[in-house]
């Protein structure tokens, strides 16, 4: 059997990564060919150093290349507000926003009951350490709006409660740029539920 | 590839490449079925939130051929279990039910045992939706459930020689065999063994019997209650051969019955 050429084991490597497959793994592999030396170094580079030099902050999971990460040292953050999120990924699309400007939590994830994951997979202890410790004023819970998203919320609520914290909820509702024709009626019902006044 | 217009519930969802997501489904006409959803996480447009967990949908699904996965190329929501969603004891209960089906259900079979299994999944979810959820609640959702998927107990014969009106108030009921065993039997035969009372066999047989919108009548003293928690889990691990996943979550959310009774277990033993 001969060996695998150093295309073909790129090949396999790439079509490890999820949403890659073997077609875009070959194309992936043949622009990487045809890239510059710079390019190709670099870019091995940035893999190696990702591995090695993301931690997770000791604040609020989030992923950072330092302890405490930005968001957790800036002065500026109203430390009042925790903002509960599942994955870093739901942290940067609220950071994206602009709107919002307490600090976070980041779960790791939601309830997954056939996948093996509750309670004692999340950092539920850690954020009711957070909160027991004192200074917190509101949790914002903002797990993605499915339905393990919204029991991992109101399981989270009901530990939080005695803390007497203020706990809310991300809105519900349509999408900007979206169409009542196209959408359920779930969604149109919680969105006309929760309508609020035209200032 | 053929069309299928149907009914179909979300037994399972999960996140598949960059937008697409892949559904397990249980249908009436068919059973489970397996169908990715193109674009489903990225498009608001194509399915919105319809593809969540437990929701029932109108479906339009190309099927299809050999082992070639179908296509759900439409949904329109029916109903959506919006209690199963805020209430975690629903919640675990509601995926432990759906975990059950997704991993028993048949991949086409007779159409009324297809059907049949359908109803039970809704007509399981409406009445978590409208009740609290607790450990009796469990026990008898989850017998419904076996009995959907063909695997029913003998509660009231002697399943070895059929005989009706066993002796005694406490029996022992035989995990394997799947039912009690008169006294006779019982001498002969080994393996492992439940003693129960005869009134908690009769009482899950009410439970597997009765219209479910009767159940809530239905209130099984501690005694019970811990004998058939412990009949149903052993019966079940048993006879699906399979370790659920989600099990441990469910404990977590509505912990068993811890009512013991002066009925004892016996562990496999050989004839």
């Amino acid at each position: 059997m001969r060996n695998a050429s150093a295309v073909e084991r790129l090949v396999t490597s790439l079509k490890r990564l999820p949403g890659i497959g073997e077609k875009s793994a070959a194309r992936l592999a043949y622009h990487l060919l045809g890239a510059t030396d710079a390019r190709v170094e670099e870019l091995a580079d940035a893999i190696a150093r990702v591995k090695k030099e993301t931690v997770l902050c000791e604040e609020c999971f989030d992923l950072t290349d330092r302890s405490p990460c930005e968001v957790c040292r800036d002065e500026r953050r109203d430390r009042r507000l925790i903002c509960v999120v599942e994955e870093p990924a739901d942290l940067v699309a609220i950071e994206k926003s602009g709107r919002y400007h307490g600090v976070y939590h980041v779960l790791g994830g939601a309830f997954a009951p056939i996948d093996g994951v509750g309670p004692g997979e999340l950092r539920v202890a850690e954020l009711e350490a957070r909160v027991q410790a004192g200074g917190i004023e509101e949790v914002v819970l903002a797990t993605n709006p499915n339905a393990e998203g919204d029991a991992t919320a109101h399981f989270l609520s009901d530990r939080l409660r005695p803390t007497g914290v203020r706990l809310t909820r991300i809105a519900y509702g349509m999408p900007l740029g979206g169409d009542l024709e196209y959408a359920d009626h779930v969604t149109v019902g919680i969105c006309i539920e929760n309508r609020r006044e035209i200032d | 590839m053929a069309t299928l217009r149907c009914e179909a519930l979300v037994l399972r969802s999960v996140d598949y490449s960059e937008s697409d997501r892949i559904l397990h489904l249980l249908v009436p006409e068919v059973g489970r079925l397996t169908a990715i959803a193109k674009h489903a996480r990225k498009s608001v447009r194509r399915f919105g939130g319809t593809l969540d967990l437990f929701n029932r949908l109108e479906v339009e699904i190309a099927r299809g051929r050999g082992s070639a996965m179908s296509r759900l190329d439409r949904a329109r929501l029916i109903h959506s279990y919006a209690p199963l969603r805020t209430d975690p004891a629903r919640f675990a209960l509601g995926c432990y039910l759906l975990e059950m089906l997704d991993r028993m259900a048949p991949e086409g079979g007779s159409r009324t045992d297809v059907q049949r299994l359908f109803q039970f999944a809704v007509g399981a979810l409406d009445w978590l939706a409208s009740h609290p959820p607790n450990a009796q609640v469990r026990i008898f959702l989850e017998l419904r459930g076996l009995d959907a998927l063909g695997v029913r107990p003998e509660l009231r014969r002697c399943v070895r020689c059929g005989r009706d009106g066993i002796e005694g108030d406490v029996v022992d009921f035989h995990i394997p065999d799947g039912g009690p065993l008169c006294g006779a039997c019982a001498a002969r035969r080994g393996g492992d063994r439940l003693r129960v009372h005869q009134g908690t066999l009769r009482a899950l047989e009410q439970g597997l019997d009765w219209d479910l919108a009767r159940l809530d009548r239905l209130v099984l003293p501690p005694t019970a209650l811990g004998e058939a928690s412990r009949l149903v889990s052993r019966f079940q691990r048993f006879h699906l051969g399979v370790e659920l996943q989600s099990e441990r979550f469910l404990r977590e959310m509505l912990p068993p019955p811890s009512g013991r009774s002066g009925a004892h277990s016996q562990g496999p033993a050989g004839p």
